[in-house]
């Protein structure tokens, strides 16, 4: 029979942790009350055999489970009184003794409820195991190889039938007991291992969310960092074969397709984001929105107000959801109005010193990459990012360069930021006398409206002259001839002042670098008030004559 | 022309005129008369018979069938067989064909199987042509070439001799006459190297030449005078005597030279003592000839010898420079100040300088290679000092070359710091170490001529034993090349005191002294450059000018070691970049500060200023201000990257951020709306400028850059904070100078403006003291004029004014003379692969016809010669059944006759 060999196999792994954890347990027991534990644990292997040879020693179950309730005091005795029930129960359910049978006579039937009660009772004894951190994950093997006997032989069926009470008892002290590694160990173990361990975990998860009145911020940080955990998304139905308790035998079983275990996780996730999340968590998520979480989803549509509202938040969280919100436009038909204003709206102070600039860029690049978008729109991006550039680092200065040359190609209209010579004769006169005013307006929120086409870009003309050699570089190309066809980004995205400078490094001195001919008179100190000499900045800003 | 061909040749024939009608007698004699026209007429005769011959043999030529192909006007003479477009000679070409075969392989044929045989090497006796005299001739010719061959034309006594024994004779009478030989002496050398023809009819000519002058000669005789014809014995006697007599001359000539050689050889005595303009006295004793040429003469030869050698090694006078003048000189510095400027703006556009750099070092190299001097004194001069005495070792030699530029200038031993305090030291001591020995000369030394005495402390430095000066600095250490070894050795002076032990190791361990010193000196240089940053650690004001001083030792270091010093740098940028990019300390704003100083910061591209930069503008750009002491560490750095850009006035996006930032950030409140695009932090809690109206504004120092130990007062922390303002502001006035001109400079410095006009509100002045606010108002009004100078002299952009790029053509390639039979293979190995497989096969089928045509041949000449047998035996045996049946008939008749002879007798018996 399988399913004993699984549960043999549930034991030694018992066995095996306690063989673990022996050593000290053995040392402990010596140096102190040696003698009174060994009396216990004899008497719980007394007890356990007892209830195996005959019903009359049922009554052993009441006084094992009353040790396995005591694990404050006296864990090691909970454990192994806990295991002794298990091995009891396991056996009696096999027998069938807690079935509830039509034909049984009355006093079967008080038995059988007697021992379902106490069955209940040791339940409550593993799950409360699970705060413990000496006890948790041998609580947590039991619990499952119990919950397997149960799902088994606990109706008398011929198909398993799932156990929900237990279940959901171990899902909500799983998520609710303070020991990390219980839950590392049922994603380890099961989650990973089982498709209907997990399918059943995303519904548990739901219902404990759902059923919940109040979830303060730490469950809600556990039962995310839980969720994420579930990353494998199953390819198709054929690939849940992995099952803990049965494989069903019907094919239209929900354990067996694919589309109801992700209606499972989609409603497990869902539960979690109507709880309202931080800006933090928020954040996380809109992280891992298109690695794990929607893989999950059937309706991403569900997403949308998600995401919507934090493209509407602004800030660092509008530029983790653009390409969620992206995604649903592009693919599930989202009508955003003013995608292109609120795009533009993004392009803020700190948008180049972000840390997710590359990734912004790369969405750039594609929500700029049609050629049929307006050039008066291209044109504020453009000008915009100018603007930006003149207080940009390098590495970031590096990207929108050949960036905007990409943009130049595609909208040919846009290159008379870079060429502009005037036409009529008046029109020249008044830029001699007045020079040129930026006809650019900056704080203009609409990008069709900000006539930046009208405008130069004389801020990359500046950085022609970035004192970074590589970058002035970079910044020349929009005064030579465009013979490129494009730029690939990805050769500039991804720089930062430490890549710079390990460029640098990396250069072996070969040559013997130039060495300033004069050498200077002063560096610090003052020159003579007689000599021509000027002061550098240096010496006149610095007060090198005291500290 | 139609008839039978009979018809035709006579009709051709009497065309040519070959045949005609019967000439008269007197037409034939006048014809004979004429024997020029007789034989041009006989020449006409057989040209023309050989055409009509051509004519009608219509297999002697391969033609076109149709005539020429197309009709062509050539400038070639049309002749008939062009015309015709005759290709080939059939009939002749198998004709040479045949020939060939006969006189190669017919003889093959014929010699095969056959060994051995005698080649007939005799003259002249296939050739019909020669009469027997000829011959003889001939041999005689020949017999002389190959005596003559190893002999010259000054062999005088030697070819006689020879001559006699190998003449050949006949009848113990020699066979050939002397004379020829004799005369043949002046040409035969021409002769001698043609080839055998050539010989010949050179031969013969002269032959005949003799002949033609015998002949004369009879004429002569014949005609004119009675002289009798001379025989031929007498012409040739003549001509040997004549030979003779030229010999003898030449002997005579040759005595002559012999003798005045000697006579030479006994006056050599007086000609060697002309030629070493010895004394005459020696050549003058009596000793006589005979001593001469005893010994005496041998040791004057060796001595000649050894002279002659001398002379030979002796290396040739150069010309040299002409010494320059100071005007010339100071001109010199001038344009190598230009020439080094003109290469810095070159580097700063990012232009490649390399080859012209080559030259230059290739031109100093050769400079240094004669001599350094010659720099060193342009250098020396720079300054307008002069030589210097000279007798001793020069300071240059001593490895002072550039340092003392800056050893020698005013401002160090100029009254004030401690450091001239030992410049002075140095000099006093020099002088009284001099006053030993120069007593007379210490005015000199002290007063003017400090160099000298710079230039002497190398070898005093030397001379002296171990032991120090006056201020206990010892005069010679050992080279320290790592830092801990540098504590170690000079840990114990004073820090001021520290560059005069630097230039004394300098001197001591000089390039020039040992070969290891490059070595030691160059990890001396990192050593330094490790300790100032060390020293910069533990700043305090006095350690300024020392810092200074030992980086500009460091910075003439770096002339010499520019790899050494420039990796030392660079590891401490990389340390820098490890380890704290973020918190630097006053050792690494030292550092930079250096590099900023040795290096010029101009250039486009720099292997050590490129990163230091980046350092610098990685804190201003990525560092988020916590402490005022972080704000003071970028006011610095904002300081030293304008430095930095000072003369290429490259603009720097951190260092506008770093600054606004800071204003914004100590501004005593926060502005309501945005300033400007520059990224802001927000403060930490107390840094904003609370109540310091009362402050004095201040410098910033070092010292800020640090936290203190103890917490700042309130009083203290606004002063430093006003300071930092202050500072920010000038940096920021200087900045808007510098970056004036720029192209976008009004969106740079619009913020900048609003960001001090913020500072200069009354909520925000009032916290501030008087003569800041004052600062920052001036600060406002420069900048805001400057924003609109920059406005009205801005242009729309004009970037584009590119000749427009031509598309690309590509021109279809035409062949000029195509022939479809030829390839046009673009493969060029497979065309001339082609190419020979062609010839190849061309070749073989050649090859194949002349084998199939030798085949033939060999048939035929076999048949021949099995015909010839045939015949011969035919007609032998025919022969042999003649004779027999001859003689049988003969017998038969004789028995006959025998029986009617018996018969009859019988019958007459009867």
């Amino acid at each position: 029979m399988p399913s004993t060999v699984k549960d043999k196999a549930a034991k030694s792994v018992v066995k095996r942790k306690r063989s673990e954890n022996g050593e000290p347990i053995k040392k402990r027991r010596k140096s102190e009350a040696g003698e009174e534990k060994e009396d216990l644990a004899s008497q719980i292997q007394n007890l356990e055999s007892q209830i195996n040879e005959s019903k009359k020693h049922y009554n052993n179950i009441a006084a094992l489970i009353e040790y396995a309730e005591k694990q404050n005091e006296d864990p090691k005795t909970a454990i192994a009184a806990a295991e002794a029930l298990c091995r009891v129960f396991v056996r009696l359910l096999a027998s069938g003794s807690l079935v509830k049978r039509k034909d049984a006579s009355e006093k079967d039937a008080t038995v059988a409820k007697w021992l379902r009660d106490r069955l209940t009772d040791h339940h409550k004894a593993l799950v409360a195991m699970f705060k413990s951190t000496k006890l948790a994950t041998q609580a947590l093997v039991l619990a499952m190889a119990l919950l397997k006997a149960e799902a088994q032989y606990l109706e008398g069926k011929d198909e398993a039938v799932f156990h929900w009470p237990l279940f959901n008892a171990i899902i909500s002290a799983l998520l609710t007991s303070p020991v990390e590694e219980v839950r590392d160990e049922f994603c380890d173990k099961f989650i990973d291992e089982y498709d209907d361990i997990r399918f059943y975990t995303f519904e548990g998860i739901k219902d404990f969310l759902t059923e919940r009145e109040s979830v303060d911020e730490e469950l809600q940080n556990t039962v995310f960092d839980f969720l994420l955990k579930m990353e494998d998304v199953p390819e198709s139905s054929e690939d849940l074969e992995d099952f803990y308790i049965e494989q069903p035998s019907k094919k239209k079983h929900p354990l067996r397709s694919l589309s109801q275990h992700k209606k499972r996780a989609q409603e497990a996730w869902l539960a979690l984001m109507h709880l309202g999340l931080s800006k933090e968590q928020r954040k996380k998520v809109l992280d891992v929105m298109a690695s794990s979480i929607a893989p999950w989803f059937i309706k991403p549509e569900l997403l949308m107000d998600f995401l919507t509202d934090c493209y509407n938040t602004g800030g660092s969280i509008s530029l983790l959801a653009l390409s969620g919100v992206f995604y649903l436009i592009q693919e599930r038909n989202l009508d955003y109005p003013s995608f292109y204003q609120k795009l533009y709206s993004l392009l803020d102070t700190d948008i180049l010193h972000s840390k997710y600039r590359s990734r912004f860029f790369r969405l750039l690049d594609t929500f700029l990459g049609s050629s049929h978008l307006p050039a008066v729109l291209v044109a504020s991006f453009i000008k915009r990012l100018a603007r930006l550039a003149l207080n940009a680092p390098p590495s970031a200065i590096v990207v929108i360069v050949p960036w905007f040359y990409n943009l130049f190609k595609k909208h040919p209209l846009t290159t008379f930021m870079m060429h502009r010579v005037p036409r009529t004769k008046e029109e020249k006169e008044l830029i001699e006398k007045e020079g040129v005013l930026d006809p650019f307006l900056p704080d203009e929120e609409d990008p069709m409206e900000t006539h930046a086409i009208d405008s130069s870009l004389w801020e990359i003309v500046q950085l022609q002259s970035h004192y970074h050699p590589n970058v002035a570089t970079i910044a020349k190309i929009i005064s030579e001839q465009f013979t490129k066809q494009s730029y690939n980004l990805e050769d500039f995205l991804d720089h930062s002042y430490g890549s710079l400078i390990d460029a640098e490094m990396s250069k072996e001195v070969k040559k013997a670098p130039v060495i300033e001919f004069m050498i200077p008179k002063h560096i610090f100190t003052k020159a003579d008030p007689g000599t021509e000499q000027t002061d550098s900045p240096l010496v006149s800003l610095w007060d090198f004559g005291s500290s | 022309m139609a008839g039978s061909q009979l018809k035709r040749l006579k009709a051709s024939l009497k065309d040519q005129g070959i045949i005609g009608p019967q000439k008269s007698k007197k037409q034939k004699r006048q014809n004979a008369q004429d024997a020029k026209a007789s034989t041009d007429k006989r020449l006409q005769r057989h040209e023309a018979l050989a055409s009509i011959r051509e004519q009608f043999n219509p297999f002697q030529f391969k033609t076109n069938a149709r005539g020429p192909k197309f009709e062509v006007t050539t400038n070639k003479p049309q002749n008939d067989k062009l015309a015709k477009g005759i290709q080939g000679r059939p009939g002749l070409a198998k004709a040479t064909a045949e020939q060939r075969r006969r006189e190669t392989l017919l003889v093959e044929m014929q010699r095969r199987n056959k060994v051995g045989g005698i080649v007939d090497r005799r003259f002249g006796e296939d050739d019909p042509n020669m009469t027997l005299e000829d011959k003889m001739m001939e041999r005689f010719a020949r017999e002389q070439m190959k005596s003559h061959k190893k002999n010259t034309v000054f062999d005088l006594e030697g070819s006689d001799d020879e001559q006699e024994q190998v003449t050949l004779t006949h009848a113990g009478k020699t066979l050939f006459l002397d004379d020829i030989e004799a005369g043949r002496d002046d040409f035969d050398e021409d002769v001698e190297d043609m080839e055998s023809d050539d010989e010949r009819s050179a031969r013969k000519k002269f032959l005949k030449r003799l002949r033609a002058e015998e002949e004369a000669a009879e004429g002569e005789g014949e005609d004119g005078q009675p002289e009798r014809k001379k025989t031929k014995k007498e012409v040739m006697e003549e001509v040997i005597a004549k030979s003779k007599a030229f010999k003898y001359e030449r002997q005579a000539a040759k005595e002559e030279d012999d003798d005045l050689r000697v006579e030479l050889d006994k006056e050599l005595g007086e000609v060697q003592s002309l030629l070493f303009q010895m004394k005459p006295k020696e050549t003058k004793e009596p000793k006589g000839p005979a001593v001469m040429s005893g010994i005496d003469l041998e040791t004057l030869e060796k001595e000649y010898n050894m002279r002659l050698k001398q002379a030979a090694r002796e290396a040739r006078a150069e010309v040299t420079d002409r010494t320059k003048t100071d005007e010339e000189k100071a001109e010199e510095g001038v344009k190598r100040l230009k020439e080094m400027e003109e290469k810095r703006l070159r580097r700063m556009r990012g232009e490649i300088v390399s080859d012209d750099e080559e030259e230059e070092e290739q031109k100093k190299g050769k400079k240094k290679g004669d001599d350094q001097e010659a720099q060193d004194e342009a250098d020396e001069d720079e300054f307008g000092l002069g030589k210097g005495i000279k007798l001793r070792m020069t300071a240059t030699e001593m490895g002072l070359d550039d340092e003392d530029d800056f050893l020698l200038e005013d401002d160090l031993i100029a009254s004030g710091s401690e450091l001239d305090m030992d410049e002075d030291d140095m000099s006093d001591i020099d002088g009284s170490d001099d006053e030993d020995a120069y007593d007379p000369d210490e005015d000199e030394l002290v007063n003017g001529g400090e160099d000298g005495e710079s230039k002497e402390v190398a070898t005093k430095l030397q001379a002296q034993s171990k032991g120090g000066d006056e201020d206990g600095i010892p005069y010679t250490f050992t080279c320290p090349e790592s830092h801990e070894q540098l504590l170690e050795i000079l840990g114990s002076l004073p820090v001021t005191k520290l560059p005069v032990a630097v230039q004394r190791i300098r001197a001591l361990y000089h390039p020039k002294l040992d070969a290891k010193n490059k070595e030691r000196l160059g990890n001396f240089a990192q050593a330094l450059i490790e300790h100032i940053a060390y020293l910069g650690e533990k700043f305090e004001p006095s350690l300024f000018p020392t810092i200074e001083n030992l980086i500009r030792h460091v910075h003439s270091l770096a002339k010499t070691f520019p790899i050494e010093v420039s990796k030392a740098y660079r590891s401490r940028l990389e340390e820098i970049k490890e380890e704290r990019p973020l918190a630097l300390t006053v050792g690494d704003l030292m550092l930079l500060t250096a590099i900023g100083t040795t290096y010029p910061t101009s250039d486009h591209f720099h292997q050590v200023v490129t990163p230091a930069m980046l350092s610098i503008t990685r804190y201003l750009g990525q560092k988020i201000p916590q402490t005022l002491a972080d704000y003071s560490i970028g006011a610095y750095l904002s300081i030293l990257a304008l430095q930095y850009q000072s003369f290429s006035k490259r603009y720097v996006p951190e260092f506008i951020n770093f600054c606004l930032n800071t204003l914004y950030s100590l501004a005593s409140e926060k502005p309501k709306e945005k300033l400007g695009l520059f990224p802001v932090h927000e403060p930490a809690a107390g840094i904003r400028v609370k109540g310091a109206s009362k402050v004095t504004v201040r410098k910033l120092n070092c010292g800020d850059c640090q936290q203190p130990k103890s917490a700042r007062s309130a009083s203290e922390e606004s002063a430093l904070k006003v300071a930092i303002i202050s500072t920010i502001t000038s940096v920021l006035r200087t900045a808007s100078e510098t970056w004036c001109k720029l192209p976008a400079f009004y969106e740079t410095f619009q913020p900048a403006q609003r960001v001090l006009q913020h500072l200069t509100t009354k909520s925000n002045a009032a916290q501030l003291p008087a003569a800041l606010v004052k600062q920052l108002k001036d600060t406002t009004t420069s900048i805001s004029r400057l924003l609109q100078l920059a406005q009205v002299s801005r242009r729309p952009l004009e970037l584009h004014h590119h000749k427009p790029l031509a598309i690309k053509t590509y021109v279809p390639k035409f062949e000029d003379s195509f022939d479809p039979n030829k390839h046009y293979d673009p493969d060029r190995e497979r065309a001339e692969l082609a190419k020979l497989r062609a010839e190849h096969k061309k070749e073989r089928k050649g090859a194949l016809r002349e084998l199939r045509k030798d085949a033939a041949f060999m048939q035929r000449e076999n048949l021949k010669v099995k015909k010839a047998k045939d015949e011969a035996y035919e007609k032998k045996y025919t022969r042999l059944v003649a004779e027999i049946q001859g003689s049988e008939g003969q017998a038969a008749n004789e028995y006959a006759r025998e029986k009617a002879a018996r018969l009859k007798k019988k019958k007459n018996a009867r």
